[in-house]
Order: structure tokens, then sequence, then C-alpha cells
């Protein structure tokens, strides 16, 4: 082994070192911000926290992307051609949630019984119990 | 297939350069598994006309209940039993047979047999490789396709019949067993086949690209492929994004059919059963994914055959294809918005108007680059010295149905228009001609224009003549008055109209219709007789070159051999329109260039 | 055209052909093409989950759902730490199969060796902690079709809820174990030598491609149902 790759070598262990800080740190935040949360209540605050997530999300995704799938070190021809087609999520995601969005409006406009029946409490009960309540029963039984 | 064997000695010489040449082909590795590319093309060609009659003849057979709804015959009895009882198809038989023919002519014919064909044929000959990039997934990928073609024909043998929801699947007819007859085990079995068809397409896809990105020979940049090739790679990349998410919606259409779920279930009431427990799913769900997928497939099926018309146009009017660049980037627009459109198949849905103005825009965008690759068509051809060949009649056949058919598009792109348009015979027009007949163009194009170089022969040119123009005539004949039909609301996939007072005026249109597609029918068996014919006794090409072509695969031997080119693959030196230049009829992509020669 | 390719720069050079643009050999080509299309795979069923989730009025919060460890007695309340736990087995051993590729770059066999091992360890402990858990929220009553748990806000859940978790984390689960089966025919070649021979360890980069793809859905998974 030359003397280049040598250094080459301590090089990359640096690299990969560093990157694996990195997503520990970003995930470590995440699960901060997921447990902050629990105790939230107020809607305009979780969606922030939950847009915050969505970026941390996808600095986690790069570093995967660039560095541990050597996409950055790659020649720029082929990062292009990887990264351009992946555009159409955007357009994808929106479309089939703002889709999604305007159904549950349709719903609950045009549907009173829906409306009703989603502001239904049910009894608070122990997750930990057997699934022996009517819904999960009439389901088990409708079961093919 | 003897005069295969015949051939051999030709190609024996073809085998000296590289590794193949090491092992002895028997029949099994040589026409069954075979890894050559271009065997693997002929095996997609033929396994994509057996579909292509099977679903004709299908079409023949509701056509025959539309024209003739109150008309018995006997022999109907004698071939689908209890299908038809009586000598009459039933509703359901009428059912399955609509749905199995749109499947297998958009998946099985326009798909695996048009790009399946082409793309193994045309890619290594003309960006100048031995072979593909990996010709084991290459045989892969046609073996899926095979056995996904034996499950969907199994569907037509089983008691409750095929699946019959119409090819699109939507839920609830596809997700709950008891919606109809079809939506037994023919449906289990149609879900099966469409994902080996997407591995299939996966397979094929990916080693396209690979392929065209890494294969190329010296000399052969991104610029000097021929439209052909740029065409069939956009065709990959589209299959390879696409298909994946038509498979995300089959596993979970899987799991409602099969495990309780309710993804695309909600407040069904079935009439004996009651009402279903199944909530909060979304049947627009499945539309959104199957869409998301069926909208680029159009693409899938007709940037192939456009690849091929621009080439078929160029060689045969002896004139460079006008406006290369603006070609090549109207076909990535076209690939590139082909993503961005999908919900405009389901503006009736109840989709969100405001998303729905969007997608009108998108879809109406599609005109702009189907517009500028018509034009260019057609000034490649102005003051050309055309040279009517089947092939090329073929080529400008399809232009003139994307134009008939590409114009009926933008009408239905408006969201106002299409929901007094939608699901009438307006849009089975519509996307017959566009779609359909203009693809199943451009194959015939390719076929008569590369069968020379499949098979050493040529196809006989009078009966050639005879196919174009009694489906062209015939094509125009069939479609041309279901746009009427249409505009006075007559709906598709319905029965029998008879018994409606406001579609019985139709009975004479449609009994015409009916009569005309059964002569088409009947000269694409003309055309199939040919192609047998000619493969065993069809003139001899004698002349390597014969269209004086400047693509690479013309360099090759008659009957190249595994590996395609006997000595070194040739070094590519120029673009391969040089048509006419400089007063020179053509010269060929191998030709370096002249010091004093003229930039094109 | 084509005379402007010719007269151009150095980059546009990669494109004239004879090599590959990408300066890689076609199998990795592929493989990048292929995870592009999982991701689309996955892409759809991530977005259903969100449309469907549009489409709800309510939703069970993840933290009463996933709320459970192993071998803690029984209503121990701790969400979020077993699926943390689940995270970081999975980012390890992504790091180590970086080690495994770096490693099969500078030709150490040993190297590859050692880390494959770990990676496959780890993508078994992986696979483990998820039966544990489908086993666990089985055991409580959920399963495709059927929903034990309340929507956040009081209200009956539909049944989505768990048809989409199970359904997509089977789904990652799958390409886990695939991946985990990829790992162990490549520990199995580098152990019989068969990139000495080749001379380079090209499938071991391959495989770790598609190894990371995995982790990378993960992240996408573990983001969608546990943390919003």
């Amino acid at each position: 082994m030359s003397q280049d790759t040598h250094a080459e070598h301590h090089d990359v262990i640096a690299e990969i070192k560093k990157v694996t800080i990195i997503l520990s740190v970003l995930t470590i935040v995440e699960l901060i911000l997921g447990f902050w949360m629990i105790g939230i209540t107020s809607p305009g605050l979780r969606l922030g926290i939950k847009g915050v997530i969505i970026i941390l999300m996808m600095a986690k995704a790069f570093y995967i992307v660039a560095y541990f799938m050597h996409l950055k070190h790659e020649l720029k021809n082929l990062i292009m051609t990887i990264i351009v087609p992946l555009a159409l999520f955007i357009w994808f995601i929106i479309a089939f949630l703002a889709d999604g969005n305007s159904f549950r409006n349709l719903r609950n406009n045009y549907d009173r019984n829906f409306k009703e029946q989603s502001t239904i409490k049910v009894e608070k009960k122990e997750a930990g119990a057997h699934a022996t309540d009517e819904k999960g029963g009439a389901k088990e039984g409708e079961h093919k | 297939m003897s005069h295969e064997a015949a051939l051999h000695t030709h190609e024996s010489h073809g085998h000296d350069d590289h590794g193949h040449h090491e092992h002895h082909d028997t029949f099994l590795t040589k026409y069954v598994f075979s890894q050559d590319h271009k065997m693997i093309a002929k095996q997609f060609l033929i396994t994509g006309m057996v579909w292509a009659v099977l679903g004709g003849l299908m079409s023949v057979l509701f056509r025959l209940q539309l024209g003739y709804p109150d008309a018995s015959f006997p022999w109907l009895e004698s071939i689908l039993g209890k299908w038809a009882k009586g000598g009459q198809i039933t509703p359901e038989a009428y059912y399955a047979l609509v749905t199995t023919h749109g499947t297998v002519l958009v998946f099985f014919v326009l798909t695996a047999g048009l790009s399946g064909t082409f793309a193994n044929f045309l890619i290594p000959l003309q960006i100048g490789a031995r072979d593909m990039a990996s010709p084991f997934m290459n045989m892969l990928s046609y073996w899926f396709f095979f056995t996904a073609s034996i499950v969907m024909l199994s569907s037509m043998f089983v008691e409750t019949g095929p699946f019959s929801g119409g090819w699109t699947a939507y839920p609830p007819l596809s997700a709950l067993g008891d919606a109809s007859p079809g939506s037994k085990s023919g449906m289990d079995l149609w879900i099966i086949s469409m994902a080996l068809f997407v591995v299939s397409s996966l397979l094929g896809g990916l080693n396209y690209i690979a392929t065209i990105l890494n294969m190329r020979t010296k000399g052969m940049s991104m610029t000097r492929l021929p439209l052909t090739i740029w065409a069939l790679f956009f065709t990959a990349v589209l299959g390879v994004l696409s298909f994946p998410v038509l498979l995300s919606g089959l596993i979970l259409l899987i799991f409602d059919r099969n495990f309780g779920t309710s993804f695309y279930l909600s407040d069904i009431f079935v009439n004996g059963v009651g009402a279903l427990s199944n909530e909060g799913g979304s049947a627009i769900l499945f539309q959104h994914l199957f869409w998301f997928l069926g909208h680029p497939e159009v693409y899938i099926i007709l940037l192939p055959a456009m690849g091929m018309v621009s080439e078929i146009m160029s060689v045969n009017s002896r004139k460079p294809i006008f406006g290369y660049m603006a070609m090549l980037g109207s076909l990535f627009s076209i690939a590139v918005l082909a993503f961005l459109v999908w919900a405009h198949h389901m503006f009736v849905t109840g989709l969100n108007p405001f998303l729905g103005s969007v997608f009108v825009l998108l879809t109406l965008l599609i005109a702009v680059p189907s517009a500028i690759k018509v034009f260019n068509w057609l000034t490649t051809l102005w003051r050309g010295n055309i040279r009517f060949t089947p092939g090329m009649l073929f080529a400008i056949g399809f232009v003139s149905l994307f134009i008939s058919g590409g114009l009926t598009g933008i009408w239905l792109g408006n969201a106002a228009l299409d929901i007094h348009l939608h699901d009438t015979y307006f849009v089975v027009a519509h996307f017959h001609i566009v779609m359909g007949v203009a693809s199943m163009f451009g194959m015939f194009a390719g076929v008569y224009h590369w069968f020379p170089k499949m098979y050493g022969r040529y196809l006989n040119n009078s009966l050639g003549y005879i196919h174009f123009w009694v489906t062209m005539a015939g094509a125009y004949l069939i479609f041309w008055p279901m746009h009427y039909e249409g505009l006075a609301g007559m709906p598709r996939r319905y029965f029998d109209f008879s018994i409606w007072e406001s579609f019985k005026q139709f009975a004479e249109l449609n009994r015409f219709i009916s009569t005309v597609a059964m002569i088409v029918f009947a000269v694409q068996i003309l055309f199939l007789i040919n192609f047998f014919y000619s493969i065993f006794k069809g003139r001899k090409v004698l002349d390597p070159n014969p269209w004086q072509s400047n693509t690479l695969e013309w360099t090759t031997p008659i009957n190249p051999g595994h590996g395609n080119w006997p000595g070194e693959i040739p070094e590519v030196h120029r673009w391969p329109y040089d048509y006419g230049k400089d007063g020179v009829d053509f010269i060929p992509q191998t030709t370096p260039v002249g010091e004093n020669e003229s930039s094109h | 055209m084509s005379n402007v390719t010719t007269a151009s720069t150095k980059e546009a050079k990669w494109w004239n052909g004879g090599k590959s643009p990408f300066d890689v050999e076609y199998g990795k080509v592929m493989m990048w093409y292929f995870l592009m299309s999982d991701a689309f795979t996955f892409g759809a069923f991530l977005i259903s989950y969100g449309t469907v989730r549009f489409s709800t009025n309510g939703w069970p919060d993840p933290n009463a759902v996933f709320k459970s460890f192993p071998f803690a007695p029984e209503g121990v309340n701790a969400p979020l730490v077993f699926v943390s736990i689940m995270t970081f087995i999975l980012i390890v051993s992504s790091v180590t199969m970086v080690l495994a590729v770096h490693a099969g770059k500078m030709m150490d066999k040993k190297g590859v060796v050692r880390n494959m091992i770990w990676t496959i360890i780890g993508g078994i402990a992986f696979l483990s902690c998820q039966a544990w858990e489908w086993n666990h929220l089985h055991h409580e009553g959920a399963w495709w079709g059927l929903n034990p748990f309340i929507n956040a806000d009081g209200s009956a859940s539909t049944t989505n809820f768990t048809n989409f978790f199970f359904t997509i984390t089977g789904f990652h689960g799958f390409h886990v174990f695939s991946g985990v089966v990829i790992n162990i025919i490549m520990l199995i070649m580098t152990l019989m030598d068969k990139f000495e021979q080749r001379g380079h360890y090209l499938m071991i980069e391959k495989a770790g491609l598609y190894w990371h793809f995995v982790d990378l859905v993960w992240v996408f998974v573990f983001t969608c149902f546990y943390l919003l």
C-alpha cells in the first residue's frame, strides 16, 4: 500500500466517523423533538415541530446518500441522473396529499353522518387488553 | 425454423473475435433460453403477435355483440361454451373480453411487444455494442414476461372467468371478490400476471438504460445517437420509475382482497351480504396510484413508435431529420410531463377542482412538444426524395393518426369538457387512435423496416401495401364515427345499447363499425401470413444496407451472429442523419469527417 | 451539433462513447436505477399512507401505541425508546457496511469479512426487534384489518393505521431480510476468495448500495410512523 492510498484511507475513515456522528446527533435531536411533542397540544406548534423533524429527516437522507452511498464522490453526470428524476416526487407528494385533504373536506362537508361518526368518543381502554372489543371481534369475523 | 439452421453457416464467421464462440449453441440455448439480444427481440415480437391476435379476436367478438345485439351466432357457443349461451355473448363474457382486450393490448402487445422487441433489437445494434449490458437479465426479462402471459392466459380458463372490471382494475370491482364473477380467482391471476410483468419490465428497463449509457461504441456521443435510441431510453426511464408505483398499488390491492384491510374500501353495501365493515379507505387512492403508472404507460407505448418513425422517415425521405435537438428536447419534455399529468384521467372522481385545473394546465402543455414533433416530421418529409416503402407508409400513417388522436386529447384534457365526454365513446376513439392504432403503426413500420435485419429476407411489398391501406382506412372508419357517438353521450363499456331510446339511432353505425373491424382484423391475419411466410421464403437480402441507411446496424453482416460484428466494433464519426449532404446521398456514421466537409 | 460536442470541453468527453459517462461499471448503473425504482415503490406506499391520513379526521397518537419495551413489565410507558434502538442498530450496520466497502477497495479481505459479519449481525438484530414489535402489537390485538387503538382525540380509529403500519414496515422488513441474504452471499463469496480472484470487490459495493438504501428507507418509515 503506497503512502498515497494510506493517507486516503485515513481520510475515508475520518469521513465515515464524521458522518456517523452527524447521523447520530440528528437522530437524537429528532427523538428529543419527538419526546417534547408528547406533551404539546397546540396544533400550530405541533405542526412546526413536525416540519423541523421532516427537515432533519431530509438531512439524514442527504448524509446517507451522499457519503454512505458515496454519491457525493461520483462524477457529476451520475449525481445529476440520480437527483433530477427524484424531483418527480415533489408533485407526486403535493398532488396526492392535496387530494387526500380535499377528500376529507368533501366528506366532512357533504356527509353529515361521517362527520358525526368521527367525533364520537370511544371509551378509553387499556391497549394491553386483548382484542375482545366489539369492533375488533366483528372484524375478525369478517376475515376471509 | 429450419431456415435458421441454414443461415447458421452464414453467421459462423461472425463468431471469432469475442468470448461467445467457445460453447456450442444447442437448440435450447439458441432459440429458447437465448441470451442473444436479437433472439430475445424476436421472442418478444412473436409473443406480442400471439397476444395481438388474441386481443384482436376479443375485440372482434365484442364488436359482434355491439354491432348485432339481437343476432345469435351458434358457432360462438361452440367456441366460448357457457360464455355464449344460445350463440349470444353473455354480459359477463362481454366485460371479460373488454377487460382482457385492454390489458393484453396495452401491456403485452404495445409495451412488451413494442419496446421489448425494438429496444432489444435496436439498442445494441445502433449504439455499437456486442449485446446488452447483462444478457442474462435480458433473458430473464423475457421469461418473466412469458410467465406473466401464461398466467394471464390461464385466467381465461378459470371457472368464474377472467377479471372483468376494466383494464384499469378500479376497486371495489377489483378489491371485492363478491363484486362480480371476474373479481374472484380471475382477478388474483390478473394481479399475479401484472406483478410478473412489472418485474419483467424492470429487468428489461434497467438493462436498456445501462446499455445505452455505458456500452456506446467509440465516438457515439449522446447527440450522435439515432432518435430511436433516445426514444427507447426515455421509454425505459419511464418504465423504471412508474411501474413500481403500480406494484405498490397492486400490493395494497392484494391486502384488501385477502387480508381484510380497507385501503381502497369504505362505506360499501353489497346486495345480499349487507354493509361491509371496511372504513376509512378511498377507491380514488387506487386511481391515483394506477394512473401514476397509467399515464407514463401511454408514453411508454408511444415513445418507441415516435423514435422509430423519426428514423424511418429520415431514411426514406433521404433527408436529415429536421430539428434533431428539438426532437430530443420534446422527447425529454414529454417524458417529464408524462409524470405530472396522471389525474386528468380522474376529473369526474370528485378531484379537487383547483388541483384539477393544475392538471389541465400541465396536460395542455404536452401539446407543445407533441406539436414540435409533428412539425418536425412534416418538415422532414418536405421536398424529400420520398421512397414509399411499406415501412415509410406506416410511419406517415403514424403521424396522421397521432395528429387526429392528439387533437382530441386537447379536448379531453380540459376538465370542463371532460366532464361531458368522460367514459364515452369519444374517449375510446381518442385513445385508440392516438395510442392504440398509432403505436401499432409505429410497430408495423419498425417490423417492415427492420425485417431484413432480423431475418435476412424482405417482407412481401404488395401484401404490405394492401395491409397498410386497408388498415389505415379501417382505423379511421372504425374510430372516426365513435367521436360522434361519444359527443352524443354514448357511454363506453356498455353491453347493449339497443335498449336505450337515445342510442337506437346508432344501431346502424355500430354495425358498420363492427363490420370494418372484422375486415381490418382479417387484413392483420394477412400481415401475419406475410410475416411468417417471409421468414422462410421471403426474397433474400443481398445488400447489407438495403435502405441505404447511415446507422450502425447496417454495418453488420446480413445475418449477424451473437456479438453482431465479426471483427472490431466500428467507430462512429458523425451523427446518423447525413442524408443528401454536399450532394452525397448518404454518409454512414462510420465514415470519418472529410476535410472540406461542411458542418450540418 | 455533433461537431460541437467533438470540439467541446473535457467534461463532455465523458459522453463520447467507448466508456461509461459515469466512470462506473454497468452493474452499478443498474443498481442505482434499481434503487430509484424501489424508491418509487416505497414512495408510493408512504405517499398513500399520507394521503389516507390526510383524508381521515383522526389518527392514533404513535406515542400511545409504540410505548412498550421487551422484558419490561406490562403497561410500561416508554414511547420512542424501542424504535430508537432499532434505528441505531440500522445506522450502525450501515456504518459497518461502509467500512466493509472501504476495506474491499483497499483489497483488505480480513476487513471485509469482519465488517460484513457485523453488518449481518446488525441486520438480524433489526429483524429480531421488528419481529418482537410485531408480535407484541399482534398480542395487543393489532393486525391487518384489526385496530385496537383509538385516535388521539378519543374517537374511533379506522383500521388503516395498522394496515399501513404492517404493510410498510413489513415491506421494509422484507427488504432488510433480502439485504441480509445478499450480505451473507457476499460474505461467503469473500471467504471463497471469489473477489480476490477477480481483483476487485465491486460486488460488495453494489450490495452496500442496497443495504444503505434499506437504511435510507427506514429513515423515512421511522419518521412517518413513529414521529409524525
